[in-house]
């Protein structure tokens, strides 16, 4: 599934009651900022390489932490990362994401639900962490 | 894999984040892309080489076996001219039986040789293999790595232009909280809305004001029974 397919397979699917509201961003890495309604706050980007479909969503930048709590938020974040579905949690930058990746071989529908699932989850990550929140 | 997995990490924790300043060096990528190549070379001449090796063996089986077979049929001839008494023509048999023999145990000789080397190459094709996939591995992680980098820092870049700045995750979960209040108030709506239209509302407030439709019923069945009781 390369970037224009998914665009155009994006823009009028609808999976598990949610439509999505696909916008690709500038620049030279073919990326797509994709919105999945009911979950409008934490949209997903997704890019497309050789070896997989990469979906992220960013929850909050290290220097809106406490850092006197940084550790047990990191313990914590390594503990969820196992048990939530078709998620990882992780760092790019000053970014901590929750991402998920998948085959590029993948199709609309799996890609579909990972979007939703990467929503949802980011949604109820923000609000699981926000007493780490400076 | 470790050595790349601690150059990222060096790397990062030096706030190389800078797009351009790419985090394993591409001279460092090229490096492995190149011995990505020489494997792949290398076990592709192993594979080719173990392929005709194995032919060769196949080949050598096959004559020591002739070898073998022609011996035993001649084995056979010399006791019939044994039986028949004729000693000559047996000995001459008998010489030939030696010489199959002879270029039987030379063939098997030869071949335990060519079995040796066939030993050696595919050790070297699994060794290769596995090399190859080592470096694939590393070289997918190192690339990787830089999409994240490359996609991300141009997700920022995008998302400042268009408003101030990142929106931070407080002002996130502040709308979060909005539309999950809004949500919850359309759902309380709904929910009125159809006990209005069920009348469920008006019996709730009857019974609110002791007006029990139900336990009237009740009574006015008793008083009646009890008006006529059973004779």
């Amino acid at each position: 599934m390369d970037i224009q397919t998914l665009t155009l397979t994006l823009g009028d699917s609808t999976h598990a009651g949610r439509t999505f509201d696909v916008m690709p961003i500038a620049g030279e890495e073919p990326v797509l900022q994709v919105t999945v309604s009911g979950a409008e706050e934490t949209p997903v980007y997704v890019t497309v390489t050789d070896t997989q479909i990469l979906c992220l969503a960013y929850l909050f930048e290290e220097q809106e932490l406490l850092p006197q709590r940084v550790n047990e938020l990191h313990d914590n974040m390594l503990r969820l990362s196992v048990p939530m579905p078709l998620s990882s949690l992780g760092k790019t930058g000053d970014h901590y994401v929750v991402y998920g990746a998948l085959s590029p071989t993948s199709g609309a529908a799996e890609i579909m639900q990972e979007l939703v699932t990467l929503a949802e989850n980011a949604i109820d990550l923000l609000q699981t962490f926000e007493d780490y929140l400076a | 894999m470790r050595s790349v997995l601690n150059k990222i990490l060096t790397a990062m924790r030096g706030s190389v984040n800078e797009l351009g300043e790419a985090v394993v060096d591409s001279q460092g990528n090229r490096i492995l892309e190149q011995e990505l190549r020489d494997s792949e070379q290398e076990l592709k001449q192993a594979k080719q080489e173990l392929a005709a090796l194995m032919a060769e063996s196949a080949s050598l089986a096959r004559q020591i076996r002739s070898e073998q077979d022609s011996a035993s049929k001649r084995e056979q001839d010399a006791r019939k001219a044994i039986t028949a008494g004729q000693e000559e023509l047996a000995r001459e048999v008998a010489e030939r039986i030696v010489g199959h023999e002879r270029r039987g145990a030379e063939l098997t000789q030869t071949r335990e040789i060519l079995q040796q080397r066939i030993d050696s190459i595919k050790e070297r094709v699994q060794r290769a293999e596995k090399q190859l996939a080592d470096y694939r591995r590393e070289l997918q992680v190192v690339k990787t790595n830089e999409r994240v980098l490359r996609t991300t820092a141009q997700i920022d870049t995008n998302i400042n232009s268009q408003q101030s700045s990142l929106s931070t995750a407080k002002e996130t979960l502040e709308r979060i909280r909005e539309r999950q209040a809004r949500e919850e108030d359309r759902q309380t709506a709904s929910t009125t809305l159809e006990k209005e239209l069920t009348g469920a509302d008006l019996d709730e407030k009857l019974k609110a004001a002791g007006i029990d439709g139900e336990q009237d019923a009740i009574d006015s069945v008793l008083a009646r029974l009890k008006d006529k009781p059973a004779q």
